[in-house]
């Protein structure tokens, strides 16, 4: 492994805040990914950039059935491949210690697979396939999409905004708990 | 800078650096905080999901607790008292360690060893009151506990607390049920199958009839849940707590009706501790011997927890795979080991006046509980097929550690402490008309002194005067009401909002048909449909109602 100290700018260190012991922990399991690629040295702000499949390979997120819209959500690019910031942006809103509005958020852009706002009808037969292996047959999927849309579209345009989605996650506590990935 | 000096620069910086993201800092503090027993709770919520993780979290939320029960009585009463120990004539036999009389009957393991003096180690240096120190250390930790059991039961109910007037339909659970905590990936595939297994059932109709059952559950485990009955004899003060709980089904969302069936937990009930205190009352130092009952309760209670897990889970699990393969693989019963834990914290704090080493006992018996119980769930049970409320439960099992636990405790220490007699020959408080004197003869030695006369006055004029208490609690009602009132108009403003939002989506569906009949207006040889051929000159009067409209602004 070499030597396992980091070196950064104290400009770096407000962004990164590699002071901060998580953070340290995050950056090594980064640089494991791919350790040819990923300096030890940060002082010249070097560019980097992991591949979704090396992202998608970690023991936390590789069974995760959205790992991939994950990786799309938080990758400045939209394409899963993510930088050191990204990175630590992610496990920091997978974390207890984000905020509701923060995660509810995030959570509506995971499952909004068309990047449109909304979460619309293909949308959610997307995520129900995903959730039940594709096991249901496309009549059970379409019931179960239209069940959620009738429950929870309060402005009834059809699809669930992200005030919709706030919303409902407030009448499910344990969402908290739930969208929470340890590392 | 060389790289050495700015790795050490880096080391040093100060904790009051500016920072642009708060969360990671935050995680820092919860990283240390967790970094114990971190990577096998990991592991655990990996292959098991949230529920049962929840049932580790609460165990190692009570070791802590432990160990701070702990340290306080060990630190104030134990330690000084070893300073002034006397000599133990008795002899150690291994029997001593499951019936706690012998050997350590003459240890600092009971309320009868201690002695009543004022330890002076050094002549005319500082001298340390025993009895003083006894009943501050206990009073003030069950202060501590008690705001501590607060402010975690506040904190959760306002993270978790849904209200139960909102219709909690099935959309939420399709959304915001995916355990992101599964690692594991045959779990993983348990979970979508039982997903799916929901979803068919209720797509047949089932989840109306589900969420009746449901409230019935609820309603009923309000009504049934803590039954605490005491009642008082004449004279002698008989305080008697036996709490039978019912709980309900709980966890499942979809309850088929006949599952809703009541856990009645009948070993739940506090020992009689106030028919031990007056059947040993006229005894010779009475306060040890309720110490050695409670420390055999807590040993038989460790004993029938290990054995509760070797029968419920590993032979359970023999059977189930090799006897009778209908049974399966057991699932973890969270609800029961959630209520054995509360039980074995209910008897440390009725024992720690009569017995203050036992939260150290109690730790390590949490200590080995939480590994046993882990191996256990690991060989033995399968990921829970039905989905747990954890969040919710976590809030009804620290309002249960708090009412009836630690509320019976306290009534029966305070009765205890004011109105029984000491035993003359042994303990801290001997040759003392009850426990509770030692405080107010400490005050009446106070007034002589001109420094503290303030403590004094404090003593006569607001604790024991039944004014100062009336009016403290007027104030704590009306503050009450006040916020009552605060969430009755929150409420209607809810509802209030949640129409307005209905009908700004009509008006928005009302503006949009009219838009796109205006643009028909505007460019007539666009394709119209065959059943809205209407003439332009009829659009024009609302013409002036759209532009009005949209001025205004649409949702």
């Amino acid at each position: 492994m070499g030597n396992k100290q980091t070196i950064f700018t104290p400009e770096q260190l407000d962004a990164y805040q590699v002071q901060n012991k998580l953070n340290e922990l995050l950056f090594y399991r980064y640089r494991d990914l791919a350790p040819q690629l990923v300096p030890l040295d940060y002082t010249n702000k070097p560019n980097v950039t992991l591949p979704y499949e090396l992202i998608g390979s970690m023991p936390e997120l590789k069974d995760n059935p959205f790992r991939q819209r994950i990786a799309e959500v938080f990758s400045e690019s939209g394409d899963g491949n993510m930088t050191l910031d990204d990175f630590l942006d992610m496990f920091s809103v997978l974390s207890e210690m984000a905020p509701r509005d923060l995660k509810a958020y995030y959570a509506f852009k995971i499952y909004d697979f068309n990047n449109d706002d909304y979460i619309c009808k293909s949308d959610l037969e997307k995520t129900v396939n995903k959730l039940t292996r594709n096991e249901l047959t496309p009549e059970e999927v379409n019931l179960a999409c239209d069940k959620v849309i009738y429950e929870a579209d309060l402005d009834n345009d059809g699809k669930l905004s992200l005030e919709d989605f706030q919303h409902m996650i407030i009448r499910a506590p344990d969402f908290l708990s739930t969208f929470h990935i340890r590392i | 800078m060389s790289k050495r000096e700015r790795i050490k620069a880096i080391q040093k910086m100060p904790e009051t650096m500016k920072r642009k993201r708060e969360i990671r800092n935050s995680l820092s503090e919860y990283f240390y905080r967790l970094s114990f027993w971190h990577k096998t709770l990991k592991i655990i919520g990996g292959e098991f999901g949230t529920s049962v993780l929840s049932y580790f979290i609460f165990l190692k939320w009570l070791l802590n607790f432990n160990i701070f029960s702990f340290l306080i009585n060990f630190g104030f009463i134990t330690i000084p008292q070893f300073v002034t120990a006397e000599p133990n004539n008795l002899s150690f036999t291994g029997l001593e360690l499951l019936t706690g009389a012998g050997y350590f009957q003459q240890t600092v393991l009971y309320y009868g060893f201690y002695t009543n003096a004022t330890i002076r180690k050094v002549k005319n240096g500082a001298s340390y009151n025993m009895q003083l120190a006894y009943i501050f250390t206990v009073g003030i930790y069950f202060v501590i506990c008690l705001l501590i059991l607060l402010f975690s039961m506040a904190k959760s109910f306002s993270r978790n607390f849904i209200n139960p007037q909102t219709y909690s339909g099935n959309a939420s659970k399709l959304l915001c049920t995916w355990d992101f905590n599964i690692t594991n990936e045959k779990a993983v595939k348990l979970k979508q199958k039982n997903l799916s297994t929901q979803i068919k059932v209720e797509n047949t109709g089932d989840s109306r009839r589900c969420k009746g059952t449901e409230s019935a559950c609820w309603s009923h485990s309000a009504k049934a849940c803590a039954l605490i009955s005491f009642w008082h004899s004449d004279s002698s003060m008989i305080v008697r707590f036996p709490i039978n709980l019912s709980l309900p089904g709980f966890g499942s969302w979809h309850t088929v009706p006949k599952h809703s069936g009541l856990l009645d937990l009948h070993h739940f009930s506090l020992p009689d501790v106030h028919a031990f205190v007056f059947s040993f009352h006229p005894l010779k130092c009475w306060e040890t011997l309720i110490g050695q009952d409670i420390y055999r309760l807590v040993l038989v209670d460790f004993i029938f927890c290990l054995l509760g897990s070797f029968f419920g889970e590993f032979l359970r699990r023999i059977i189930g795979t090799t006897v009778c393969l209908s049974l399966g693989v057991p699932e973890f019963d969270i609800g029961r080991s959630v209520l054995d834990l509360i039980y074995a914290q209910t008897l440390t704090w009725i024992g720690i006046l009569f017995s203050p080493l036992l939260p150290g006992i109690q730790m390590m018996s949490f200590f080995i509980v939480f590994y046993v119980k882990k191996v256990s769930l690991m060989r033995n049970c399968q990921p829970p097929r039905k989905a747990w409320r954890a969040a919710q439960m976590t809030t009804f099992f620290m309002f249960l550690l708090f009412f009836p636990s630690l509320s019976g405790v306290l009534s029966v220490i305070a009765v205890t402490v004011w109105r029984l007699k000491p035993s003359e020959g042994c303990g801290p408080f001997r040759g003392l008309p009850s426990i509770y004197a030692a405080i107010s003869e400490w005050v009446k030695i106070l007034e002589n002194y001109v420094d503290s006369k303030w403590v004094a006055w404090i003593y006569n004029n607001l604790i024991t005067s039944e004014l100062f208490f009336f009016i403290l609690s007027v104030v704590i009602l009306v503050i009450t009401y006040l916020y009552w009132q605060i969430i009755k108009g929150r409420r209607t403003m809810a509802k209030l909002l949640r129409e307005q939002i209905i009908n700004g989506a009509k008006d928005k569906m009302f503006l949009l048909e009219k838009l796109r009949m205006l643009q028909r207006i505007e460019n007539p040889f666009t394709p119209r449909r065959q059943d809205q051929q209407v003439s332009p000159v009829a659009q024009i009067p609302l013409f002036q109602s759209c532009v009005h409209y949209s001025c205004v602004g649409f949702f």
